[in-house]
């Protein structure tokens, strides 16, 4: 059979963002494929260099759409280190309130497109309902219901009443049986099985050669969560589970998003009954001693790392980004190889891309 | 133990291991803040300590290359994760911008070095770069305002 080449994107129906492939075809199956990202550059690590510590954060909360806070985060983490700045646990506790929060949010858009690739539906009516009520928390608390602001060198902007504290313990209780609910679907419906079992398998092998990152490398069974392992405070008091599958499909990285997500909601029920008193944030100085560091927390994709250079003045010498998406999109190619071309969406979801973050 | 006398002794460990392996090689080391350490070394030793830190003490997973320009150099970081942050940090004199690929020791790599190859201009011997990855494709004819977009001298085109 002769070969053909097809083009996808890179505007395209499976992602609302940009990305090319070139998939190489014979007949139904899709032999190899090529792709190209870079489409959405922005050019943040260049404009990172001529803007304030300050107007920085605001800066990083752009460079996704979806993990904005956990950037604010690891970015605000790095600059008081370099500061010796010593955050109010009060402080430190919300911000991982907003991650966790954030976490179940991504997961259950993830969970609902994933579902819209494979022609399920009624999954993602359902998971995209139950993210309104993530959504609701945190617009409450914040006033914004995807950039939330909430970030500021030395601590948070906000602080928690008692009313928000009922209303989140309330709308937890809601949340965590539509989350088991969704897993019982995952985990015994038929025809969900049929469409993601052995889909896009990659090796545990695979995933360490490529340094796979995030719910990805935790479906094919390597151990490995930031907040566990290199525990960046508030996590080094909190107990939870990191959950890991070892089958490396595109179930797998279905089942392990959504015990994340029930993790998540034990999580918010623990820094909020831990909450301690006090104040939320301490005063920062604008100019930054020179010095640099790197650091690390936990996306909802994966592992996301700064690299921060001062050189004393108020402005950062050098800031490196790296997102999670980036590092899972290696293995794109050799998912992409000796399957069908119905898959091939599945598999492009399975990853979690966000090209916004990867092409910063 | 705590974690952070558990990261000093394994430092120990891989800083006599190395100077064992290489008794020629001068490295240095910096303790960096959030559990991170900076080993300072030459651009032709990245390679064998890279092989060496996989054989002996399974680090495999590298987070990504920083590539900075510094003013005296252009700076590569290897930021390496094996429960601790241990980075590898060498300079680039500006008349000779090479260094070999890692990609044949970790494929993961090449999205890192064709990143840096094309914001900085650093050639990573023996990696292939099918055009580039995050600038528009005819940025190399000369299209765009600059060569090198994270270069201290972006703005004067040369």
């Amino acid at each position: 059979m002769s070969k053909i080449t097809v083009p996808i994107g890179p505007q395209h129906p499976l992602l609302k963002e940009p990305l090319a492939f070139s998939l190489t075809m014979e007949g139904e199956h899709v032999i190899e494929s090529s792709m190209r990202i870079g489409y959405v550059h922005r050019g943040i690590e260049r404009l990172s260099q001529e803007r304030t510590y300050v107007q920085n954060v605001h800066l990083f909360e752009r460079v996704c759409g979806i993990c904005s806070h956990v950037h604010t985060t690891t970015f605000c983490q790095g600059v008081e280190a370099l500061l010796e700045l010593e955050v109010p646990p009060r402080g430190l506790y919300l911000r991982a309130l907003l991650c966790e929060l954030e976490r179940i949010h991504s997961h259950m858009l993830w969970l609902g497109v994933q579902a819209r690739n494979i022609g399920f539906d009624t999954i993602f009516m359902y998971a995209w309902r139950d993210r309104e009520i993530v959504l609701d928390i945190m617009e409450n608390l914040s006033g914004g219901r995807v950039s939330h602001a909430v970030n500021i060198i030395g601590g948070v902007r906000i602080d928690l009443t008692p009313e928000h504290h009922d209303m989140i313990l309330k709308q937890l209780d809601i949340l965590e049986p539509q989350i088991e609910a969704l897993l019982g679907v995952v985990e015994n419906e038929r025809s969900f099985q049929a469409r993601t079992r052995n889909i896009g398998v990659l090796s545990l092998e695979q995933i360490r050669r490529y340094c796979v990152v995030g719910p990805v490398a935790r479906a094919s069974g390597l151990d490995m969560d930031i907040r566990r392992d290199a525990p960046y405070p508030p996590y080094d008091q909190l107990r939870f589970r990191v959950p890991v599958r070892y089958e490396g499909d595109a179930w797998a990285r279905t089942m392990v998003r959504i015990l994340e997500m029930v993790e998540s909601v034990h999580l918010c029920r623990q820094l909020l009954t831990d909450l301690p008193d006090g104040p939320t944030s301490v005063r920062a100085k604008r100019r930054v001693p020179p010095g640099e560091v790197v650091s690390r927390a936990e996306a909802p994709r994966g592992e996301v790392i700064y690299y921060i250079r001062s050189d004393g003045s108020d402005k950062p010498a050098r800031v490196k980004v790296r997102t999670p998406t980036l590092t899972n999109l290696i293995t794109l190619p050799d998912q992409l190889q000796n399957i069908s071309m119905a898959d091939v969406s599945v598999i492009l979801s399975g990853v979690d891309l966000c090209i916004a973050c990867a092409d910063r | 133990m705590s974690r952070l006398l558990t990261q000093i002794y394994l430092f120990e460990e891989i800083f006599a291991t190395l100077q064992l392996a290489f008794p020629n090689e001068e490295f240095s080391v910096q303790g960096k803040p959030i559990d991170d350490t900076f080993l300072i070394l030459a651009p032709e030793m990245v390679r064998p300590v890279v092989e060496l830190l996989m054989e002996k003490f399974d680090v495999y997973h590298l987070s990504t290359i920083t590539g900075d320009d510094t003013g005296n150099g252009v700076r590569l970081l290897y930021h390496f994760w094996s429960g601790y942050g241990i980075t590898l940090s060498t300079l680039l004199p500006y008349d000779n911008l090479s260094v070999p690929t890692l990609t044949g020791l970790i494929p993961g790599a090449a999205f890192y070095e064709r990143e840096v190859h094309e914001m900085l201009g650093v050639t990573f011997e023996g990696l292939d770069t099918p055009g580039p990855m995050f600038l528009p494709d005819d940025w190399e004819d000369g299209a765009g305002p600059v060569r090198y977009p994270l270069r201290q001298n972006a703005n004067e085109k040369s």
